[in-house]
């Protein structure tokens, strides 16, 4: 569940949606009824309200806190040290971006083997985003020229395939075309 | 004068037409003038809104696409939603305060704003496509690539520099000089408030949010633009030139725009919701917790904008990555403070149902749920799974749109003092349903574009799977939703009849 939610763009969507769906059935109701149905004044107690607002606070500060301490696991940095100190090797792999295309040194990877993507832009922003087959997006990278240290992740691809590359930050009329592809094989093929 | 030209300007000078009876031109003419000209770039941004998703559809030519994209934003965000916030809010404070919204700062507000916008679409049209975030260094790039001129890049500058002199520098400073200067004058007082009023408290954080932030992409943008006009050479200037500078400056100010825009409105909700209870009571739940509200969007939403560079560790350190997701998140605290106060206000008291209190509680709604969109994106693991698509361009969209509505909403409660007519209730509940469908029905569709990976400013939606055009074909329909709720707004004010 929490891989669904923190690694794919619709459990993003339904994170958004648990959130939300509360607000949407709280908010609307208490406007309709006390406009709609009886507006006139409510008599409840003060220290009644007072208690509803703490509440309503905590409830809300302790989702806030559950929502990113679970994620704490699934930030590509945290991901990147931990398989750093882990994996015996990593393959390297330099990226440069440029209006509009890709140099990569290397494009075929074996599914289980740890990669540090490092890239760079040497004009414009650009960005780095690998999307799966199925369409998904893996990861992005935004690319700022000038900046000292190339954006970096290391990713594990777990599935052999077609991996589309695509630029996610405008950079200029023929930013749409600004793709490339990677290999994902077997491991050993 | 003012007055004349408003009365005599075709279309929309009949909605705005100021009444000059009440002896309040001082607080009424300019804001008048704002809203109007306000108007004209929003019909501009909403034509050119519709446009994108009808050139993909029809797969049209891309750099259409990317020159309707780079206006389309420029015109909603500034000249269009930016204006008619000023409008409205020098219109309250000379209201609240006593002080005249009138003046050669007023003036030079509106003749910045307007002018480098005039610039900045006259350089588009030119051929400069940066979009509205304006992707520095590409205006730079795209010139040695022979995308556009460089004379383009010079007046698409100049324009940009105008239109943030009106908005970093001029327009603080009048809300400022009226707020704390200058003695009050009685005839211009309609509601006096003081600054431990929610809504005036509000008002002034923004403006001061705007200068502060602002100020260091001034200097930036002053520096490049006199290398641009040949003054100062390049080379000299290499400590603004530099890709990474202009981006932090940059988004320290973008980000807090949106912030303070939406601090000021959340403090004009709070000024306006009061007078519309039904037991007449004329108070929030508690004007302190309000103005706890406040500072705390205030407090956590100024470093919350690390959350744009989060993809660039470690360019962005860690730790600065950390300190912007607990931020980004902590505004939500400040949220669900003004959504209780709201609530609470309205269970104690009940409410009247003009449209214009309604139009302002669905824009609260639609402003929360993009909240949350925005939250979510401010989670780092998550933004590595939607940053730079659809997701993140719906909630910059989806919070003007949210702002708009509440403005529209707060415009409806000062209408009648404006121009002495009142409005068509009937008409008025028919903008707010349209408006509100083609809000929330934009928001889910951008982020489920998003969901998808579908890319923002991506001049090829036939490029990805099926699901693509889908959301593009939403996104105009619910777009149309927008435009027809606009419409019926704008059919109001047109019927609207003299208070007799």
């Amino acid at each position: 569940m929490l891989d669904f939610i923190y690694q794919t763009g619709w459990g993003a969507f339904t994170l958004m949606l648990l959130f939300q769906i509360p607000f949407l059935l709280i908010f609307p109701y208490i406007v309709y009824r006390k406009s709609f149905v009886n507006a006139a004044p409510s008599h409840t107690d003060p220290r009644k309200l007072s208690r509803l607002e703490t509440v309503w606070l905590i409830v809300a500060i302790t989702l806030f806190i559950a929502a990113n301490v679970y994620s704490i696991n699934y930030m590509p940095m945290v991901r990147t040290a931990a398989t750093e100190s882990s994996a015996a090797v990593i393959q390297d792999v330099d990226v440069t971006a440029r209006s509009w295309s890709y140099e990569i040194s290397n494009r075929q990877f074996e599914v289980g083997k740890p990669v540090r993507f490092s890239v760079k832009s040497v004009d414009t922003m650009h960005g780095f985003t690998v999307y799966h087959p199925n369409g998904k997006i893996l990861f992005n990278m935004m690319l700022i020229p000038g900046l000292e240290k190339a954006s970096s992740l290391v990713y594990t691809f777990t599935e052999p395939g077609k991996y589309k590359v695509r630029c996610l930050e405008y950079c200029g009329i023929a930013h749409h075309a600004m793709q490339d592809e990677l290999t994902v094989v077997e491991s050993g093929s | 004068m003012l007055a004349a030209t408003i009365r005599r300007t075709p279309f929309l000078g009949k909605m705005f037409d100021v009444d000059e009876s009440t002896g309040l031109s001082d607080i009424n003419t300019w804001p008048a003038m704002m809203i109007m000209t306000s108007f004209v770039w929003l019909i501009v941004a909403i034509l050119l809104g519709a446009l994108m998703p009808v050139i993909q559809i029809a797969e049209m030519d891309t750099n259409l696409f990317y020159s309707a994209i780079t206006l389309h934003g420029a015109a909603l965000a500034f000249p269009f939603l930016f204006q008619f916030m000023m409008g409205i809010s020098l219109h309250r404070s000379g209201g609240c305060m006593g002080k005249s919204a009138s003046g050669t700062l007023t003036t030079l507000i509106y003749v910045c704003m307007n002018g480098g916008a005039v610039l900045l679409t006259l350089a588009v049209i030119g051929g400069l496509k940066i979009t509205y975030t304006v992707m520095y260094p590409l205006p730079l790039v795209g010139a040695q690539l022979g995308q556009w001129s460089m004379g383009m890049v010079v007046l698409g500058f100049t324009g940009i520099a105008l239109v943030l002199t009106s908005i970093i520098l001029l327009y603080p400073i009048q809300i400022i000089r009226m707020s704390f200067f200058g003695k009050q004058r009685e005839d211009l007082l309609l509601s006096a408030r003081t600054l431990k009023d929610p809504g005036m408290l509000g008002m002034v954080m923004s403006v001061m949010i705007l200068l502060v932030t602002g100020t260091p992409l001034m200097i930036v943008a002053g520096a490049l633009l006199l290398a641009l006009y040949g003054i100062v050479p390049l080379e000299a200037i290499t400590w603004a030139s530099e890709p990474v500078v202009f981006q932090y400056v940059f988004y320290i100010f973008a980000h807090n725009l949106m912030e303070a825009m939406a601090i000021m409105v959340i403090s004009a909700v709070y000024a306006t919701l009061p007078l519309y209870l039904a037991d007449g009571t004329r108070k929030l739940y508690s004007d302190k917790l309000a103005n706890l509200a406040l500072w705390i969007l205030l407090v956590t939403s100024v470093t919350s904008f690390f959350h744009h560079f989060y993809t660039t560790n470690p360019g962005l350190p860690s730790a600065l990555a950390y300190h912007g997701n607990f931020m980004s998140w902590a505004t939500g605290i400040g949220a669900a403070l003004s959504t209780f106060t709201i609530l609470a206000t309205i269970w104690k008291h009940g409410i009247k149902t003009e449209p214009g209190l309604m139009a302002i509680l669905a824009g609260f709604v639609v402003y929360i749920l993009d909240g949350v969109n925005a939250m979510v994106a401010g989670n780092i693991a998550v933004s590595y799974q939607i940053h730079g698509t659809l997701w993140v361009g719906g909630h910059a969209m989806s919070v003007l749109i949210a702002m708009c509505l509440m403005w529209m909403g707060v415009l409806y409660h000062h209408y009648p003092v404006i121009t002495g007519k009142k409005l068509d209730t009937k008409l008025g509940n028919r903008f707010v349903k349209f408006y509100f469908i083609g809000a929330i029905g934009l928001l889910y569709s951008f982020a489920a574009g998003g969901a998808m990976g579908m890319p923002r400013r991506f001049a090829d939606w036939s490029a990805g799977p099926d699901g693509w055009m889908m959301v593009g074909i939403a996104i105009l329909i619910f777009g149309i939703f927008l435009i027809v709720g606009f419409a019926t707004y704008m059919q109001n004010f047109l019927r609207s009849r003299a208070i007799s």
